[in-house]
């Protein structure tokens, strides 16, 4: 029976609108969870895709041993796609020349993701394309410039001949490196052993390619792991995508910006639960009069909240999978190959929120409700937003569990549940402070300024608690309109319009004026040609570095580099560097040396230290001056080591530069390939594309957020206003039974919210201020420099928005005739 | 079957006291009040406005806890009971018409009327309402809001509501005092027509002389004690 009481009251309390703050707060809360860890998610598996094309495969294992069939049925085992690929240096002989190159041969599975693109002709633009068979090679297109062959011709790898069948237009898998290194060809493994090039001791890296799903790639991992020797090792992609760490901060930034929101809703629920139970006090007084038990009545509204969290589930769910949807096809346009990889995971860290939220936020009012005595039955209702210190409690047990959730870490957890605090003890300061001043102010109610003052004073409690919220609610909305607006100019940036997409390398001395001849032709704006000279790190304040070619034992020796490094000469730092500790070169700087951080640390190198390369069989020695940092995510040439002027002049080098070419004249590409055949043309454009793409994507769930930020701040001031509905309808009842008019009771009510709302706006302001200018500096590494804009948008907005806000809701109010206000009071 | 004869005595208050905490200290709002009320009795507890007879009417049918002395309803010692089990008598026995009706305003008129009939777990409530609506003349408003109803509707509900239960005693608190002289009238007649026939015995408060001369009884009370009234001689 008390199902269907429970039902019918639920129902009825629905439409009235009772209930509509709390189930929109917990919707909220439930579609920006779904919503916001669903589009980082599929962000992230859309990054991870796209940089899996980079490797050819989900994961790859690589290995300086022959392949191991175990290896490989286990993976068959679980149901994965394999691949297999060798790769070595060796010399290529044709009829006329010969020329180092890389070689790789890979099976017909490869490439695994990604497209491998072969052309039968010369034109890497246009061209009938190929596939990969036996008995055939194909070629790097500068390497027909290099060995003096056409496509048909015959080319010698150790003792096999293999017909060059054309040129590779895309190898998925190829270094990022803008150096390149040797010529690259691409033939089928089943042709390896013919070479007679493998024998033992002869260095080779075979690699296994895996795809499939995560789980089963994560039990083959697990599987695999015993297995491996200490030649196995997994390659990672973590630096294979050029904004990594700008969407790993990014996607850090949402969930925290979006928790932010979350709290603020469940801030309205709480505010709407409490309401909800001071004006169903006397309702709950009634049913236990009529003889209700207190189990019957909790059971009545404990099914009111459920039914309220099973409604906001749901409906958060539903429309959080279809914006999802949503993401997944705008996703689509970009990635064109994109699988979308369904997760639970926003769907329990939805559902979990919403429930928390519930318990912890709405429950402590409602069970508050219950208790309400009999006796109540007989007392006039009383209207008050006292402080709840359970209520407190709770509710910073639901932020805390809440920001452990998101962040899955204590540390940051408990950081950023201290820093709530204080601020939010501060602003309570504050306010209760402010408010008390306005007293003086407001001593007679003879204007409706000084009616406005004193509504704010005596809603004391009420206003400190609203002004806190208004100013988290403008504060996060400011927050985020001013660093979404830095972020996104931030990585626009990184890649601004006209960056380089085309990089040359290899370039001769020669062909320097020639070049340059080129891009004045073609008007083409050219970056300055970087000198490389490749070398060999051997000796590290008079020690032999271990990987040097040896047949002694040196075991205990440094680690080396392992291959050659591009040295580099120039007497200007570049741009994406940065001096961590020692001195960039002074005129006079002779015989010294830059070392890259992270190498660095790598090799145990340190400022002073004397180093030692090999180059083309001389030895070098530099003395170590100075240690960077360098951006490899800027799309400009890096160098591990940059050496000073004097240094390297004298030797052979080639040189790197780039040029920007517009989409539609990349005919000139293939111009420049066959003017200058051994020079090779490196496109950038996919990676620029890619950067792109995650800007618009990561930009969108910004501006979601903002717009999360915005409603659940609404909804705090509509909770918090429709809270003191009653009390200001006595009070109105009484000031228009005084005979106040219509118009100055307007005028003090707008005057009271307009206040109230440049006041939290200026709180805003200042805290949005103090932390934009400490991400500016920390982690934006921009100049510190004020936000003009935020000193009036602040308290401007906040004025406009919570004086629109409560008009809209009191205004109804102020219409109804006094007669029936005092009715209405009368009855209670 | 032969039903249980309930006891003649139906309310039972010995030495009652109610003492408020207020910021001074305490102040007693009931002294010393010993009663008995008769199976079928109807009685009137009048006094001004401030004179403890809403307190006392709390006491008696349960809706609060005497600070000192005892309190039996239909037998039961509703001082040493809990709020629950006290509910549970009144769901049983009582039935209540407060001054500003207390109708819930998010169900219509006949489900107000149910509610109690409900929570008790009658299947014959709704039945049981269209009758009792038909006797208070509100048949045609049977799905209005409380919202869509007069003062004086209003109050039929709540009488309506009140004898749903069949309950054994009904307590009405100054049940005309928010009505105009002719409706007042009109549920006053009400509510001892119904009383009548339903054999209730009718706890009834009000500071209205002419009301309480209609019943058997009248108890005055003054700063919360009886005054001129024979009841301690009742007690035994």
């Amino acid at each position: 029976m008390w199902a269907s009481i429970a039902w019918r009251l639920f129902w009825r309390e629905l439409k009235r609108g009772e209930l509509w703050v709390i189930a929109f707060a917990l919707f909220l809360a439930v579609f920006s969870v779904v919503s916001l860890s669903g589009i980082t998610q599929t962000v992230r598996v859309a990054l991870e895709q796209r940089s899996a094309q980079f490797i050819a495969a989900d994961r790859v294992l690589g290995s300086s041993q022959p392949f191991n069939p175990e290896i490989i049925r286990l993976a068959q085992q679980q149901t994965l796609q394999v691949a297999q690929q060798m790769q070595f240096d060796s010399m290529l002989f044709s009829a006329q020349q010969m020329q180092l190159a890389t070689i790789k041969a890979v099976d017909t599975a490869y490439p695994l993701r990604g497209e491998l693109v072969l052309h039968q002709s010369d034109n890497v633009l246009s061209g009938e394309l190929g596939s990969l068979t036996p008995g055939q090679i194909w070629v790097e297109p500068r390497l027909l410039g290099l060995l003096e062959v056409s496509i048909g011709d015959d080319i010698e790898l150790g003792s096999s001949r293999l017909q060059v069948a054309g040129v590779i237009v895309n190898e998925p898998d190829a270094p990022l490196s803008v150096f390149g290194g040797s010529p690259r060809v691409i033939m089928h493994i089943a042709d390896v052993a013919a070479t007679g090039i493998v024998q033992p001791g002869s260095r080779i890296s075979y690699r296994y390619l895996f795809a499939g799903g995560n789980a089963e790639l994560d039990r083959f991992a697990t599987e695999v792991t015993p297995l491996m020797s200490v030649h196995e090792r997994w390659r990672n992609r973590d630096r294979q995508t050029a904004v990594g760490g700008a969407l790993e901060r990014a996607e850090r930034f949402l969930l925290l910006a979006g928790l932010l929101g979350i709290v603020l809703a469940a801030c309205a629920a709480a505010v709407a639960a409490s309401r909800y139970s001071q004006r169903h006090a006397q309702a709950v007084a009634i049913i236990k009069a009529l003889g209700a038990t207190t189990a019957q009545v909790r059971r009545i509204y404990s099914s009111h909240l459920m039914l309220v969290v099973l409604f906001s589930l749901g409906l958060g769910l539903l429309l959080g999978q279809v914006t999802l949807l949503g993401v997944e096809s705008a996703i689509v346009l970009y990635v064109g190959d994109f699988r979308p990889e369904f997760s639970l995971r926003p769907i329990w860290l939805g559902s979990l929120t919403c429930i928390l939220c519930a318990l912890l936020f709405a429950a402590r009012p409602l069970w508050q409700l219950t208790i309400t005595p009999a006796i109540q039955v007989l007392k006039q209702p009383v209207q008050q937003l006292a402080f709840d210190r359970w209520q407190f409690i709770t509710g910073a047990v639901a932020v805390f569990g809440l920001m452990w959730l998101f962040s899955g870490e204590w540390l940051i957890s408990i950081g950023l549940f201290l820093v709530c605090g204080v601020f939010v003890g501060a602003l309570l300061g504050i306010a209760a402070l402010m408010v008390k001043a306005a007293k003086p102010v407001a001593a007679g109610q003879s204007s409706a300024g000084k009616l406005a003052l004193a509504n704010l004073r005596r809603r004391l409690w009420a206003n400190s608690f609203q002004l806190i919220t208004f100013s988290l609610a403008l504060f996060l909305a400011l927050l985020l309109y001013f660093v979404r607006a830095e972020l996104i100019g931030q990585w626009q940036q990184q890649i601004p319009e006209g960056a380089p997409n085309h990089f040359l390398v290899n370039v001769s001395e020669a062909q320097r004026s020639q070049l340059a001849d080129f891009a004045k032709a073609h008007q083409l704006q050219s970056e300055p040609f970087y000198p490389v000279v490749r070398g060999r790190l051997v000796q590290v304040n008079q020690e032999q570095m271990r990987d040097e070619a040896t047949k002694e034992d040196r075991t205990e020796q440094r680690t080396g580099v392992g291959r050659e490094l591009n040295l580099t000469w120039l007497s200007t730092l570049p741009t994406a560097n940065k001096i961590l500790s020692g001195n960039w070169f002074s005129t006079e700087s002779r015989g010294e040396v830059s070392v890259e951080q992270e190498l660095a640390e790598r090799l145990g190198l340190k400022l002073d230290d004397q180093v030692q390369f090999s180059i083309g069989g001389q030895m070098v020695s530099a003395k170590i001056s100075s240690i960077r940092q360098v951006d490899w995510n800027s799309l400009q040439p890096n160098f591990y080591m940059i050496l000073s002027p004097d240094l390297l002049k004298d030797f052979p080098a080639s040189y790197i530069t780039a040029f920007y070419i517009e989409p539609d004249r990349y005919q000139l590409v293939n111009q420049l390939a066959r003017l200058m055949p051994t020079v090779t043309v490196l496109s950038v454009e996919a990676i620029i594309k890619q950067v792109q793409d995650i800007i618009a994507q990561v930009t969108v769930a910004l501006s979601f957020i903002l717009l999360i930020i915005i409603l659940a701040s609404a909804l705090v001031l509509v909770a918090q206003v429709q809270a003191t509905l009653e009390q200001r309808e006595q009070e109105l009842a009484i000031l228009r039974t005084l005979g106040a008019r219509y118009a100055f009771l307007r005028n003090a009510l707008i005057l009271e919210f307009t206040f109230l709302g440049a006041l939290a706006g200026l709180f805003a302001t200042v805290l949005a201020e103090v932390l934009l200018l400490t991400l500016q500096q920390r982690l934006f590494e921009l100049p510190f420099s004020f936000h003009y804009a935020l000193w009036w948008m602040g308290p401007l907005s906040g004025a406009l928005l919570v004086s629109a806000l409560g008009w809209w809701q009191l205004r109804r109010l102020l219409q109804v005739p006094g007669a029936v206000l005092i009715r209405r009071v009368l009855q209670g | 079957m032969r039903m249980t004869k309930l006891p003649e005595i139906h309310i039972k208050a010995v030495n009652l006291a109610k003492r408020v905490n207020v910021s001074e200290g305490s102040l007693t709002i009931l002294h010393d009040i010993s009663l008995t009320i008769n199976q079928g009795e109807t009685v009137a507890i009048v006094g001004a406005s401030g004179s403890g007879k809403s307190t006392l009417l709390s006491l008696l049918a349960g809706l609060d806890v005497p600070s000192a002395g005892e309190v039996f309803l239909t037998g039961q010692p509703l001082h040493s009971l809990s709020e629950d089990d006290r509910a549970g008598i009144r769901a049983a026995h009582v039935g209540f018409v407060f001054q500003s009706f207390l109708l819930l305003p998010s169900l219509t008129a006949i489900e107000n009327i149910t509610l109690p009939a409900e929570l008790a777990g009658d299947k014959q409530a709704r039945q049981r309402a269209l009758t009792l609506l038909k006797q208070v003349g509100l048949q045609d408003r049977a799905d209005f809001y409380p919202a869509q109803l007069s003062g004086g509707e209003q109050q039929r509900v709540a009488i309506a509501r009140a004898f749903i239960t069949q309950p054994a005693i009904l307590f009405a608190d100054e049940p005309s005092a928010n009505l105009d002289a002719t409706t007042g009238q009109r549920i006053e007649d009400l509510l001892f027509e119904l009383n009548q026939q339903q054999g209730t015995t009718l706890v009834l408060v009000t500071h209205n002389a002419e009301l309480a001369a209609r019943c058997q009884r009248q108890l005055k009370m003054q700063a919360g004690r009886f005054v001129d009234t024979e009841e301690p001689a009742h007690v035994g």
